[in-house]
């Protein structure tokens, strides 16, 4: 795990404590890996119902591993346990990572320190698709998915698709003439999303409720139709961190070491928007964890894309699990409030104490 | 988990058996004609059950056995299972309920961010009140109607309507007789209502303003309130699409209201407030002092009140009018300053 020639700016930089960690991946991932076993632990044993911690494990071990555990709990409990608590939290923890994955990418693609998932007009396609659905009189679902999280899904994809298109076609357009177009389209798909608000009426709270972002109407049938989505995704982008890492130097560095820049940037940017598509389809539009996590993973290990996709992903779904349960202990808020009320601070620390050169 | 999937599976089918039971039941019922005399409280409470319904959605529902435990998701519904004298079996509402005191306790439910999920299901409801026109988040109803859970969406769209609903409350909670009772008062109270403003000749041209801030908002035509309105004896001033809410100041101006109701005094708008607005000098209105508060909970709180809200209204409408109703509290009018 280790990244030869990559950064050399590490060498140079002047030791602190961080730096210290940048030589231990393996802590790192050890420490995100066990922060996300207590997370997801947290997430299925604290709820707005009290649940004792013996009952949660009873029933895990009842329903998941088919252990022969006395049935001693009320029916009720086992369906917030097996079908709000576990799935909510799984969805937290795909989206989550689907997230930080898609916005680490989409900060090396594009080379901006400032770029997330929603960059390229994802977040405006998916919420004007949202809002559309909610103004439809229709109902509709398809694989358990509401017609609301298909719209969003497919708006997300079609906003990429057009700003790809506009900023010059697959591969060919300039950095800045994609960030500009998906700023442009994303600034029409909001006027459009606004006129949807300014019609839906009663509606609104609706609309309103998706642009935050919530895990509350999670279930196994949504998660079932999303998690492949996120996982083959985020394993393709991480099995391509290498052309990642080499369009990181630049254009002309990247051809140099034999990477088809074009080619490889398509196929990132295709499956970053892919990745997004299907977290808003799930959630709706959460802010932060995907363009502050990869910064923090990138402050604790250096910017190797072989280093800060993986931990990114372990970090940005532990992280989303414990923002979800602090949003729905006092009674669901949304949870893109506690992402930004919890994350921003931790970010400016330790942007703050970090006294390194910090790159992309 | 096989047990719960084939709950969670059921609810379709059990809804056609359910149906086909309760034709079955009627018709044993006719051929062996009235049940024998000395029925204890207990199996009369449980003699009306299964019952199957059709809910404002179109959504037949049957509900098993009389329902014990009821969660409401709005207000209104609350104060409907409250008026049936059945607010004892209420283990669930919302964080607006505010009428009766016994209501403000109950465990939230529903919030205004939708459903609290895991609540509802730790309270083991056997009947769910919900409302429609997206009050109750639609994905919330298919999710209660997929667990299997007797969900009844309650949405009056006229006056008329809120009869209806409180009747079909009467029917899921096993309470037909006092929701008779219950509507038949209302009837005769809106009635009543009805006839004397008829009698006072007039029908002036109002103004409910609904908000002012940051626009102001009417009634849109057909909808509840421009219906509550026409029945207090008023000539509606509607916005100009049943889905637009908002009206602008011009549109005001040329209808030149005669009466202006302040829906919004509960929220600090206040006579004088409105009057000093720029531009409204010259209404008809404005010129007669003609601006009155309501409160308007029980004015568009589709539920037991409705009649006492429309004496309210219809007082504000034509002041003085003769009615048996005693006259609502007034509305203290505390200016919020910005």
């Amino acid at each position: 795990m280790s990244a030869p020639g990559l950064a050399p700016h590490l060498l140079t930089a002047r030791p602190g404590r961080l730096e210290a960690l940048r030589r231990r991946p393996v802590l790192l991932a050890m420490a995100g890996l066990a922060g996300l076993g207590v997370a997801m632990v947290a997430g299925v044993a604290l709820g707005t119902v009290a649940i004792s911690p013996g009952d949660t494990l009873a029933i895990l071990a009842h329903d998941l591993l088919r252990w022969p555990v006395a049935q001693t709990w009320p029916a009720s409990m086992e369906t917030i346990v097996m079908e709000l608590r576990l799935p909510r939290v799984l969805t937290a923890l795909v989206v989550g990572l689907g997230l930080a994955v898609a916005g680490t990418t989409f900060q090396g693609l594009l080379r901006n320190p400032l770029a997330d998932p929603y960059v390229l007009g994802t977040a405006s396609g998916a919420a004007l698709g949202a809002a559309i659905a909610v103004l439809l009189p229709v109902q509709a679902a398809i694989l358990g998915l509401g017609l609301a999280n298909l719209l969003a899904f497919a708006g997300a994809l079609l906003a990429v698709a057009i700003v790809n298109r506009l900023a010059g076609g697959s591969g060919r357009a300039t950095l800045t003439s994609l960030l500009l177009t998906g700023y442009a389209v994303g600034s029409l798909l909001a006027a459009g999303l606004a006129m949807a608000m300014y019609l839906s009426g009663s509606q609104l709270r609706q609309i309103f409720f998706y642009l935050m972002g919530s895990f509350s109407q999670a279930d196994w049938q949504s998660l079932a139709v999303g998690l492949p989505i996120i996982a083959a995704g985020s394993l393709l982008i991480m099995l391509r961190a290498r052309s990642l890492n080499a369009l990181l130097l630049g254009e002309e560095a990247a051809l140099h070491l034999g990477v088809d820049v074009r080619r490889e940037r398509a196929i990132l940017l295709g499956l970053a928007s892919l990745v997004t598509a299907a977290a808003v389809a799930l959630a709706g539009l959460i802010g932060f964890v995907g363009l502050v996590v990869p910064h923090i993973v990138r402050l604790l290990v250096g910017p190797n894309a072989r280093l800060v996709l993986p931990l990114s992903a372990l970090y940005g779904a532990a992280f989303l699990i414990l923002a979800d349960l602090v949003a729905r202990l006092p009674g669901e808020l949304p949870v893109g409030i506690v992402t930004a009320v919890v994350g921003a601070p931790v970010f400016v620390l330790l942007l703050r104490r970090h006294r390194g050169g910090y790159q992309l | 988990v096989e047990t719960r999937d084939s709950n969670q599976q059921a609810p379709d089918r059990s809804v056609r058996r359910g149906s086909s039971i309760a034709a079955l039941l009627l018709a044993t019922l006719l051929l062996a004609g009235a049940p024998g005399p000395a029925l204890t409280a207990q199996q009369r409470a449980g003699a009306g059950f299964p019952v199957t319904l059709v809910d404002d959605t179109g959504a037949q529902v049957t509900i098993a056995s009389h329902p014990a435990r009821i969660v409401s998701l709005s207000p209104a519904n609350t104060e409907i299972v409250f008026a049936l004298g059945a607010g004892d079996r209420l283990v669930g509402g919302t964080d607006f309920d505010d009428f009766p005191a016994e209501a403000v306790p109950l465990p939230d439910v529903a919030t205004y961010n939708g459903l609290v999920r895991e609540r509802l299901v730790d309270l083991e409801p056997d009947l769910v009140l919900a409302a429609g026109n997206g009050f109750t988040p639609d994905a919330d109803i298919e999710w209660l109607r997929g667990s299997g859970y007797p969900v009844v969406v309650l949405y009056a769209e006229t006056v008329e309507g809120v009869l209806a609903d409180i009747e079909l409350v009467g029917r899921a909670i096993g309470e037909p007789g006092a929701a008779a009772d219950l509507t038949g008062r209302m009837a005769e109270r809106i009635a009543a209502i009805g006839e004397a403003v008829a009698a006072t000749g007039t029908r002036p041209r109002t103004f409910y303003q609904i908000g002012s801030e940051p626009e102001l908002y009417a009634p849109a035509p057909d909808s509840f309130l421009a219906d509550m309105v026409k029945l207090a004896g008023g000539d509606p001033i509607t916005t100009a699409d049943p889905a637009v809410f908002s009206i602008p100041l011009e549109s005001i101006l040329i209808a030149d209201p005669e009466v202006i109701v302040l829906g919004d005094a509960n929220y600090g708008v206040c006579p004088a407030d409105v009057a000093a607005r720029p531009g409204w000098s010259d209404m008809a209105a404005v010129r007669a002092g003609a601006i009155r508060p309501v409160d308007d909970v029980p004015v568009t709180r589709p539920g037991p009140r409705l009649a006492e809200g429309l004496a309210a209204l219809a007082r504000a409408i034509h002041p003085g009018l003769p009615l048996e109703d005693p006259p609502a509290d007034p509305v203290p009018c505390e200016t919020i300053e910005p």
